[in-house]
């Protein structure tokens, strides 16, 4: 019964035309310009459960899942103002957050006398700060051109982001060859970066 | 040395999986400092981050416990928010062992290190022996002239040239020069010019030497 009422939940009017995209770019910077306690609610309804599903899917333990996922939202609402919506989408920075926050659980189950101060090398989460002024048209080019990969490439780029398996495993899984995983990835990604011809030229 | 022009750079693929997180710590770390110095794998990477991005959305939606939000809202509460400034970007003078994503692995900088013998005019200094996923992360130094047996590698080898430069059957490698290799490469690397080659080598898995002299040195070596 719960889930069908959580189902029930609809956009409002006013974001009713926008692409999931578009709402959660406009909601992120809502909680960056104005601490937007409902527009972070809308975010939060949207990627916590996917941050979840995406851990749970690279092997994350059930409740570590929803300690991160929550950990990652915190992050987001912290930090908010560092977004910049003309240098990032929402999913990408958030992506960015919560692959990090999974990197360093595992470099703190390897180290497990580290010092918790320490911070860990990881991948930066800012917003790029380069004179990458395009990089929202980018991710909205790069986010069209993953949607219009054939299924075969399109699977296996999302078990490259989401498994935390080497490739050689996701191609037993698949019952493919290593050599195909890999063609296909390659064949994908130069695929998607050719769509951002006219920038890089 | 300043002002080297950056010729070799890691595979596309391989920054595909620094994007999304599924290299080991050693490799990451190397990674990370090409990209100090790289705009063009810099920009490679945020693309990548936004093929994640893109994924994030697609991912089957896993619902989270009762009441998480109510507990979310009480430890937003509980931390007041504070807002680091972003930080800045090393100043791009090719002095590689002070850039950020190396300090942390290398903390009395590059002229401290204590390195240790392998084999005449090779020396090496482990600088973590226990990344995530089984990354060993070392520097080599190795004096001008000498050359390092042929060798592969069972699985895949970063290395980024620091200081100095050396040469194989795929180039001539400089400081940021980052030389992406898997095991169907087989390379003798001789250090070139008249100071010592100094690299950060990223290798999850042993070397693989072709001679019986480069075999003597594996154990040393510790691959």
């Amino acid at each position: 019964m719960l889930g069908a009422l959580a189902l029930n939940v609809e956009t409002s009017p006013n974001t009713a035309k926008l692409s999931p995209l578009e709402e959660m770019n406009q909601c992120l910077s809502r909680v960056a310009s104005c601490r937007d306690k409902h527009a972070f609610e809308t975010l939060y309804s949207f990627f916590g459960p996917r941050i979840k599903g995406f851990l749970l899917s690279a092997g994350v333990a059930a409740d570590q899942a929803e300690d991160l996922a929550q950990e990652t939202m915190l992050k987001v609402w912290r930090k908010a103002e560092l977004f910049d919506p003309d240098k990032s989408s929402a999913s990408t920075w958030i992506f960015t957050i919560a692959r990090n926050l999974r990197i360093d659980a595992l470099r703190r189950a390897a180290k497990p006398k580290l010092d918790p101060n320490e911070p860990a090398l990881l991948p930066s989460e800012e917003p790029q700060a380069d004179k990458l002024v395009e990089r929202q048209d980018r991710d909205k080019i790069l986010h069209e051109a993953f949607h219009a990969l054939p299924e075969n490439q399109l699977d296996v780029v999302r078990l490259h982001f989401l498994e935390d398996e080497p490739h050689s495993v996701i191609a037993r899984r698949l019952d493919l060859p290593l050599g195909t995983v890999k063609s296909r990835l390659r064949l994908a990604f130069e695929r998607i970066r050719k769509e951002l011809g006219d920038f890089d030229a | 040395m300043r002002n080297h022009k950056i010729n070799h750079h890691p595979k596309a693929e391989s920054l595909a999986d620094f994007a999304a997180g599924r290299v080991d710590e050693a490799s990451a770390v190397v990674v990370a400092t090409h990209l100090t110095l790289c705009d063009g794998c810099k920009i490679a990477v945020g693309d990548f981050e936004a093929i994640g991005g893109a994924v994030l959305e697609t991912v089957a939606p896993v619902e989270m416990n009762n009441n998480a939000l109510r507990e979310f809202w009480n430890r937003a509460d509980d931390d007041p928010i504070t807002v680091q400034p972003i930080s800045m970007r090393p100043s791009n003078d090719f002095d590689l062992a002070i850039t950020q994503p190396l300090q942390r692995y290398l903390k009395g900088g590059i002229d401290d290190v204590n390195w240790r013998p392998v084999a005449p005019g090779l020396s090496q200094h482990v600088l973590d022996a226990d990344g995530y996923r089984n990354g060993v992360l070392r520097l080599f130094k190795i004096m001008p002239g000498t050359q390092i047996p042929a060798h592969s590698h069972k699985d895949s080898e970063f290395t980024l040239i620091l200081r100095g430069s050396y040469e194989d059957e795929l180039g001539s490698f400089g400081p940021g020069d980052f030389a992406d290799l898997d095991h169907d490469d087989t390379h003798t690397p001789v250090a070139s010019g008249d100071s010592p080659c100094i690299c950060l080598i990223a290798a999850n898995a042993p070397l693989h030497f072709k001679s019986m002299i480069g075999k003597a040195i594996q154990p040393f070596i510790g691959l």
